[in-house]
């Protein structure tokens, strides 16, 4: 849905970590938006979509949690959900196909959401990932004009995450063993993308707390091959991701004794660098491993 | 047609590896597994594969092409010749290879058999001496993970088994959710509590790959996901994994965003947490998982909680909650609308990976065995964490 030229309207669902501990990836979001021709529709009354974990511990109440968001989105005149986390994408996008694939079951949560004050969702929201709107068509174009300041001469290393590309039925925006879309944003920013094998593999996350130290041996990989394949920083699209990577790694230098520093940003804010956004805006002194040092060779 | 084809062969008792290049002439119906037949009949009859139904049943061809498991037999290479691409054929993952493309599957059938792969006894039976009728419905809940052929192909591709060789895997995992979901078995309790072990359910990292992997529908993480379900269902909640999750379905009850500060107490416990202080002081520092004040509450959420209240009156526990939305999702066919760019064109970022070309190595960690055969897989960091 267009306002203006070129400007597409989304409703904007920022998820837990945006609001909370990765309030640097809402900010940055926020500033860059208008910029790549997005304008957000901010969502009050919506909630987290359960990760993984109401998905898998309670699933009737994860599809009605999620409906719940969509129906909202529908709600707000939007026809695309906006997403900036892996998880809230595959969440959402999951529960969206089980309501627009089964005319019953819709009308089942439906019945549902009305009877405590939800609006019924007809089924008319596509959920998509931030990574996709600036990727490819009009926003990839804006993109490309709003770069200006660039990123020359800065090695960036794309870190993918599990869930912005598998399962590939569910997401379906690119082939999940050989994605290019950060790849190409990186170059559109006239950056150097480098390319490392666990860049598509798990960051170990969703099991962080309950399992560390196979999280850890995950975690381990991409961001010792970043650092060996030359790097100056890592950018991936999912705020977890983010967290595993960036305050993790103290606990790989504990666990392994060796040297751990490797920056990582939220995809908005090497866009929002490359784009000229504030330091209020990119908030970087949120981060564990501080990545203006490495962005400096940017200012000369 | 004309098939090129690249095959890392292995030899387990020598240590010899070598990544050797085959050009054949092969119909254009050809699978996979037709071409390495032609190669080993016609070109070098020291190649090892393991085959036998050749049509998708028997689960004994899975090896790796482009550093992604598949079934040898199900894997037509028209295109690919058409393409004038080389794919790279190896060994399965984190399976020890013997030869060329044979692995060693002993770890996978302990792990099978570790999950009691039969019916536990005890069942009713039918009066009349007549055979059990399951109805449509109970049958729903393990039909996927009845299609199950024992090929090996997500467990190739695990991350979390990768990263601990005792976590019992994708395939393990969804057979017993098979006898987990019979209403025959007589063990349901007894099987959630196994399988709520250290290297079961709650291992599962959620990277997808066996889902996007199995050559059958099985989508193992499915699988666990309702085990997940039946679990917790079944008041089976004291490992770290399920108390997780319950923080989250408390926390969307009650603020609707994550409770993040509370979490590590509350999945962790308070003792384990103190442990993470000099952790968590550092994470405040940079203003993460700290307290909110006033605290972040979604407008409206008391209709979060009601439907959470609703819900559990509506007869959908457990993994029937999970199976009630695979008749839509079924609908959804593996794949992907490639958008501007060709992955394999000119100018793509990046140069696809193909296992043992160049510095990077293939798929997956730059230690897995099938960049280079008979490697050391990638270990946990010493010391543990």
């Amino acid at each position: 849905m267009s306002t203006m030229e070129g400007t597409k309207r989304v409703a904007y669902f920022k998820g837990c970590l945006a609001s909370m501990s990765a309030k640097e990836l809402d900010t940055s979001t926020q500033a860059l938006a208008p910029r790549v021709g997005l304008e957000l529709v901010e969502l009050e009354s919506v909630t987290c979509c359960g990760a993984g974990d109401i998905h898998e511990a309670e699933p009737d109440y994860y599809l009605h949690l999620n409906a719940r968001i969509l129906a909202y989105a529908e709600a707000a005149g939007c026809d695309t959900l906006l997403t900036v986390c892996n998880v809230c994408t595959l969440n959402l996008r999951q529960a969206n196909f089980m309501l627009q694939g089964d005319k019953e079951l819709r009308e089942r949560v439906n019945k549902n959401l009305r009877s405590v004050g939800v609006p019924a969702y007809g089924g008319e929201v596509d959920v998509r990932h931030l990574l996709w709107e600036i990727a490819e068509g009009p926003g990839y174009e804006r993109l490309k004009e709003a770069a200006h300041k660039g990123l020359k001469g800065l090695k960036v290393a794309p870190f993918y995450g599990c869930q912005i590309l598998r399962p590939s039925k569910i997401m379906g925006f690119e082939d999940p063993d050989r994605p290019w879309s950060l790849e190409r944003i990186i170059e559109a920013c006239g950056g150097e993308a480098i390319d490392y094998p666990a860049k598509i593999k798990c960051c170990g996350f969703p099991i962080i707390q309950a399992r560390e130290e196979t999280a850890l041996g995950e975690l381990i990989q991409p961001v010792e091959q970043a650092m060996e394949a030359g790097a100056d920083v890592m950018v991936t699209p999912c705020p977890l991701c983010h967290l595993s990577l960036d305050a993790w790694q103290q606990k790989l230098e504990a666990a392994t004794g060796r040297k751990f520093d490797m920056p990582v940003l939220h995809l908005a804010q090497l866009v929002g660098v490359a784009a000229g956004l504030e330091d209020s805006e990119l908030k970087f002194k949120r981060h564990i491993v501080d990545p203006r040092p490495a962005l400096e060779k940017l200012q000369v | 047609m004309q098939v090129a084809l690249k095959i890392w062969r292995y030899d387990s008792s020598s240590g010899e590896r070598a990544l050797r290049e085959y050009e054949i002439d092969a119909p254009e119906e050809a699978t996979l597994l037709d071409c390495l037949d032609i190669v080993k009949d016609r070109h070098d009859g020291s190649l090892a594969y393991r085959k036998s139904c050749r049509m998708m049943i028997c689960g004994s061809c899975g090896m790796r092409m482009d550093g992604a498991a598949v079934l040898a037999c199900k894997t037509r290479m028209y295109d690919i010749a058409q393409e004038g691409r080389v794919p790279v054929v190896s060994a399965m993952g984190n399976l020890p290879i013997v030869k060329d493309l044979v692995v060693d599957m002993d770890p996978f059938w302990e792990k099978f058999k570790a999950i009691k792969p039969y019916l536990q006894p005890g069942y009713d039976q039918p009066e009349d001496g007549r055979e059990y009728h399951i109805d449509q419905p109970r049958m729903n809940v393990i039909h996927k993970e009845a299609l199950c052929i024992n090929c090996g192909c997500c467990v190739s591709e695990c991350n979390s088994m990768e990263s601990d060789p005792d976590f019992l895997g994708p395939q393990a995992l969804a057979k017993g959710m098979r006898f987990v979901g019979d209403p025959r078995d007589a063990a349901t309790v007894e099987r959630l509590e196994e399988l709520s072990g250290e290297h079961g359910i709650w291992e599962c990292t959620r990277c997808f790959f066996c889902n996007e992997r199995c050559p059958k529908g099985v989508d193992p993480r499915d699988a666990i996901a309702k085990l997940g379900a039946e679990a917790i269902a079944h008041g089976i909640d004291r490992d770290m994994g399920a108390k997780h999750a319950k923080w989250f379905i408390r926390s969307t009850e009650t603020t609707g965003w994550l409770r993040e500060t509370e979490l590590v107490p509350k999945t962790q416990g308070v003792v384990s947490s103190v442990k993470q202080m000099k952790f968590a002081i550092n994470l405040a520092r940079h203003s993460k998982a700290g307290l909110e004040f006033p605290p972040h509450v979604a407008k409206d959420v008391k209709e979060a909680r009601d439907l959470r209240k609703l819900v559990r009156t509506q007869d959908r526990p457990g993994a029937l909650g999970h199976v009630q939305g695979e008749r839509a999702l079924a609908q959804l066919a593996h794949g992907y609308t490639e958008g501007e760019r060709d992955p394999y064109g000119p100018g793509s970022v990046p140069m696809p990976y193909l296992p043992g070309e160049g510095s990077a190595g293939g798929q997956g960690s730059l230690t897995q065995a099938d960049v280079t055969p008979g490697a050391e897989p990638t270990k946990k960091p010493e010391g543990g964490a």
